[in-house]
């Protein structure tokens, strides 16, 4: 039984690589995914780190010295970098307005020219006006991006308003000292002293929760688009049974003493090797070209080894049920495309809204990507990864159970 | 006594209410070429499927060189090679590499497997296009390349199901050439055709199957014999005679006329008297016989004559 198993895998293996331009679409495609959308994300996972932090025009109208002493401020915090001039020169409105608008930058601050008159007014009278610091963005921009910088900024100005009242309030209650109160109060130099923050706030992951830990854009895409390649299986995997099928081939490999399950299992091996050699390769790429940490390496193989199967459990399933090369395509593209996108493959899952999230849970992709995220990023090893590991065989398992259920050998 | 090569008893196949094959009981002897024929959808295909292992049979047992098929399907196959009528090959690969993979499947490795190839496409006349791939390959090659498979690990018994489908003149002449060669080197040969002079020409018995039974199964001879008409065509001059025509309406004669004479053609059980008393006639009426033609009893008449005349599908 072993030496057919042999010979049917050989030949398959054959035909495969007769089609070296299919078989190598089947590598080129993730990989092409992995590198493109990991440099195209880079910006929304990685954007506000200090390595790429998001850039942010200023235009300083401000006559007065507060608007300068918030733009310090904001300087010192990681992840925002602050233009206040291109060129050579001093940024105006007009200037900001255009550049955001021409998406060169997702957002310009602007403090007007009585910026500190009005922090002034405010806090010397309950009756003026809030002053007031413009925000110039182009609608189009990230609001999840966008909201921690606002939020940022306000706190920093509110902060410089603040120190203002304090000085207000302390020159007014004491204003019977005459001169000897600009003795008692705190040096100039002092209070336009930048921002230092005085607590270092720290994010970390508890082990075995998913929720806190959220990957970097390559952690997301090599692992993702993996799981996006692997699933792409499924179309050469049901047109070559569909094809066997039709051509009559299956027929006479039956008439030859031989069961149906060693013509299946000679015939989906090839399939099994070529998905752990694409899993193999695409994380390759990751390590190679972006520098990814696999976290515990033999952690990824359960994961690896069920995901694989599940892939060739799906592609049986869809021979099984197809029964056109049309419907072959249209499944294997709908298993493969839309399975991902709804598993958090192309947009991560925490980013959906929680109907999504709950949808997510039952596809084998959602599964994959999170046995690979607990080990890549939260440092989870063989033995932590068994619940995903079981979903995905049983997913392996329901999809092989409605194949065997329907498949024929013949038409 | 040998047993049988192959025993077919009580074989029936039902699908749902559908009897498609009913109570099918035939054996043929060893290197014999025994001849299944029968218009479409009379059940040959399911018979065949049923003899290769292929179909469950609702009931009825199958014996391949005395051995169940049922019971020991593994050593029953291995007595069996399967020409199937569709090529059955893959395209992708060269002819060399389709037998090496089949005769694996036969058990066959190293230089045994070697050995057998070689011989297969000798056997055919493919030996000089093994390298080429089957895709490139015309019909007729395919159709030669599907029958050396069959003949691969030199299995007793070849079941071939109309091997000879869409192929020109000269690759049907080869295949049947290979055919009669393995007959004659004791092979036993269960032969499915629709070009009943392969049948006249290899077989030494033939079953003609109608509706999912047997309804005649004797040698081609024997059957041409009990059931045979032979075929009268005459041509007369213009204008026909009317007692002559009416006689020869009488007798179911086809006119297929022309400007310069009238053509008639008719099957009579008793053809010599049948034309003897026509040319009688026509001496009688005057009439001009142009020509006159008397063809021998085939088994295409056989057929004809026990199957109807209606087209079936």
């Amino acid at each position: 039984m072993l030496r057919q198993i042999a010979a049917i895998a050989l030949k398959e293996l054959k035909i495969l690589l007769k089609d070296l331009e299919a078989l190598a679409l089947l590598f080129a495609m993730p990989v092409f995914f992995i590198l493109v959308m990991s440099f195209a994300l880079e910006g929304v996972f990685e954007a506000g780190t200090a390595n790429h932090p998001i850039e942010m025009l200023l235009v300083n109208l401000d006559k007065g010295p507060i608007a300068k002493q918030i733009s310090k401020d904001i300087e010192t915090v990681k992840g925002i970098k602050i233009i206040e001039e291109i060129e050579g020169a001093a940024l105006t409105r007009h200037r900001a307005e255009a550049l955001v608008k021409e998406k060169s930058s997702p957002m310009a601050i602007l403090f007007e020219n009585d910026f500190s008159e009005s922090v002034k007014r405010f806090v010397a009278s309950s009756e003026a006006d809030l002053p007031r610091v413009s925000l110039i963005i182009d609608p189009a921009t990230n609001r999840q991006l966008l909201a921690p910088v606002q939020a940022a900024i306000r706190a920093l100005v509110e902060r410089r308003v603040a120190i203002s009242r304090q000085i207000h309030q302390i020159k007014e209650r004491f204003s019977t000292l005459g001169e000897e109160i600009e003795a008692v109060l705190p040096r100039q130099a002092a209070l336009s002293a930048p921002y230092a923050p005085a607590v270092d706030l720290a994010i970390l992951a508890p082990k075995g929760t998913a929720s806190t830990v959220r990957p970097s854009a390559t952690e997301q895409n090599v692992p993702g688009y993996t799981v996006f390649g692997v699933f792409f299986i499924v179309l050469p995997l049901a047109a070559g049974f569909m094809r066997e099928r039709h051509d009559g081939t299956f027929q006479r490999i039956l008439a030859a003493p031989i069961s149906k399950w060693t013509l299946l299992v000679g015939k989906l091996l090839p399939y099994y090797m070529v998905n752990l050699v694409q899993i193999g390769l695409m994380f390759a790429v990751g390590a190679v070209v972006f520098g990814m940490h696999f976290g515990t390496f033999y952690g990824l193989i359960p994961i690896s080894l069920a995901l694989a199967a599940c892939a060739n459990g799906l592609g049986l399933m869809v021979a099984a049920l197809g029964r056109t090369e049309a419907q072959i395509g249209a499944m294997g593209v709908f298993f493969a495309v839309v399975l991902s996108a709804l598993g958090g493959i192309m947009v991560p899952t925490f980013v959906m809204p929680d109907v999504m999230k709950t949808l997510s849970r039952f596809t084998p992709h959602a599964w994959a990507l999170s046995g690979y995220h607990d080990v890549m990023l939260r440092g989870l090893g063989f033995a932590d990864v068994w619940e995903e590991t079981a979903v995905l065989s049983g997913f392996a398992a329901f999809f092989f159970l409605i194949a065997l259920w329907r498949f024929r050998f013949t038409e | 006594m040998m047993a049988p090569m192959i025993l077919v008893d009580q074989l029936k196949k039902a699908y749902g209410s559908s009897l498609v094959v009913r109570s099918l009981s035939f054996r043929v002897e060893k290197g014999e070429c025994f001849g299944l024929l029968g218009p479409n959808g009379a059940g040959k295909t399911t018979t065949i499927g049923m003899i290769s292992g292929l179909i469950p049979p609702s009931a009825g047992v199958v014996y391949i060189g005395g051995v169940s098929l049922s019971a020991h399907p593994r050593e029953a196959k291995v007595n069996l090679g399967l020409v199937p009528q569709d090529f059955a090959l893959y395209p992708a690969l060269t002819a060399m590499d389709n037998l090496v993979f089949f005769g694996r499947l036969y058990g066959l490795w190293g230089r045994a497997l070697s050995n057998r190839v070689a011989y297969a496409l000798e056997a055919v006349r493919l030996a000089d296009r093994a390298d080429m791939t089957v895709s490139a390959y015309s019909n007729g090659m395919k159709r030669r390349l599907n029958l050396a498979v069959g003949l691969l690990h030199d299995p007793a018994v070849i079941v071939l199901d109309e091997p000879t489908v869409g192929i020109d003149a000269h690759s049907r002449h080869a295949i049947v050439n290979s055919l009669k060669d393995l007959i004659n080197s004791g092979k036993t040969l269960l032969y499915c055709t629709h070009h009943l002079w392969e049948a006249e020409a290899l077989c030494s018995r033939v079953a003609i199957m109608d509706s999912g039974r047997i309804i005649a199964m004797d040698t081609p001879r024997q059957l041409i014999r009990k059931h045979g008409t032979g075929l009268i065509r005459i041509e007369l001059g213009h204008p026909v005679h009317g007692h002559l025509l009416e006689t020869l309406q009488r007798n179911g004669a086809v006119q297929r006329s022309s400007e310069r004479h009238a053509g008639f053609q008719f099957q009579s059980a008793r053809p010599n008297a049948d034309l003897e008393r026509l040319l009688k006639l026509a001496e009688e009426c005057n009439a001009t016989v142009r020509s006159a033609q008397l063809l021998e009893p085939t088994l295409e008449t056989v057929f004809l004559n026990l199957t109807g005349r209606s087209v079936r599908d």
